[in-house]
């Protein structure tokens, strides 16, 4: 057999076996007790919801307001260094890759709060949502997500803080 | 002699390649396979694909890597089974290329759903780039230039 039939029948046997992997997927998921819809709401308000499905992301609008009447504690869930770099005045430092060590430090501010918002940089930065289960979890009721919240609060002029710098 | 030597030698190392791309596959499906929500996770964290896309890439993509697994290990259908473990490495490594190149801090997905494994770094990329050669290898070997009958593992022919 020649090499360009041997690549037409190479082709059309990798058609087949796409086909045939397509086929046992759409199969096994509606077998599949909790099977995955093949169409996915990938959209903030989806992703980022507690276990009851409840949305917990924040507008900038709201979060800022209850920035300025003092009743939510910021949590900055980025790695230390990043934090240290420049974080919203007055955030708390949480970072969730160490979130066991350093959460009795961060637990005395937090019990003041009424409100929790959480935040990391990037549209899909996951950090902040999972620090904010985390919270939610460990008894805090009203936790939220303020996504890509360093980058959307720094762009409108909000008020920042950095080790050594206080208000840019 | 020489020559006779240099062919069984490259022939050994073939039958190697061939069962180390299947193993590689199979054992890249499985942990997909079982976690279908977590690896819709990590193909959205890739931030390449459209949103309604990325459920059924995720549910597919693992059964692929399936059969193309044991098309290799088997023999059947090799010539398919060389060409798609090409494909998607090929995928694969341009997306993390680019993740890479963007600044995106993923996780790579490649054989594990759990994000405990840390993101996706330069020797992410270096271990794909090396499956990828593989399976270039294998493809040249048994798609394009055939040097003789591959069905190397005893009752199997290509």
């Amino acid at each position: 057999m020649g090499a360009k039939n041997k690549t037409i029948k190479a082709a059309r046997q990798a058609l087949g076996l796409i086909v045939l992997g397509c086929i046992l997927a759409a199969c096994t998921n509606l077998l599949r007790q909790n099977s995955l819809p093949f169409a996915g709401d990938w959209s903030a308000d989806s992703r980022l919801s507690d276990d009851s499905g409840q949305s917990m992301v924040i507008g900038l609008a709201e979060a800022s307001r209850m920035y300025a009447e003092d009743t939510a504690v910021f949590v900055d869930a980025r790695p230390k260094d990043q934090y240290d770099q420049g974080y919203i005045r007055g955030a708390v430092s949480l970072p969730w890759q160490q979130v066991h060590e350093r959460f009795m430090e961060a637990a005395d501010r937090l019990e003041t709060a009424e409100t929790i918002i959480c935040y990391c940089d990037g549209e899909n930065c996951e950090l902040s949502h999972d620090l904010a289960l985390f919270l939610a979890d460990m008894g805090f009721e009203d936790t939220r997500v303020l996504v890509n919240g360093w980058t959307v609060w720094k762009e409108a002029g909000l008020p920042t803080q950095s080790r050594n710098t206080d208000n840019e | 002699m020489n020559k006779l030597r240099f062919q069984k030698i490259e022939k050994t190392g073939f039958i190697f390649a061939r069962i180390l791309m299947g193993a590689v596959f199979l054992y890249a499906s499985y942990d997909k396979i079982l976690n279908p929500q977590a690896f819709a996770e990590a193909v959205y964290n890739y931030q390449i694909l459209p949103d309604f896309a990325v459920n059924a890439v995720a549910l597919a993509l693992p059964w692929i890597e399936l059969a193309a697994g044991l098309c290799l290990i088997t023999g059947i259908w090799l010539p398919g089974g060389v060409f798609v473990c090409a494909l998607l490495m090929c995928v694969f490594t341009a997306a993390l290329v680019f993740n890479q190149i963007r600044g995106l801090d993923v996780h790579c997905g490649c054989f594990t759903t759990e994000a405990a494994h840390g993101p996706a770094g330069i020797w992410t990329v270096i271990r794909d780039l090396f499956f990828l050669v593989l399976s270039a290898y294998l493809l040249v070997r048994i798609v394009f230039l055939p040097l003789e009958k591959t069905g190397d593992i005893p009752g199997r022919a290509a």
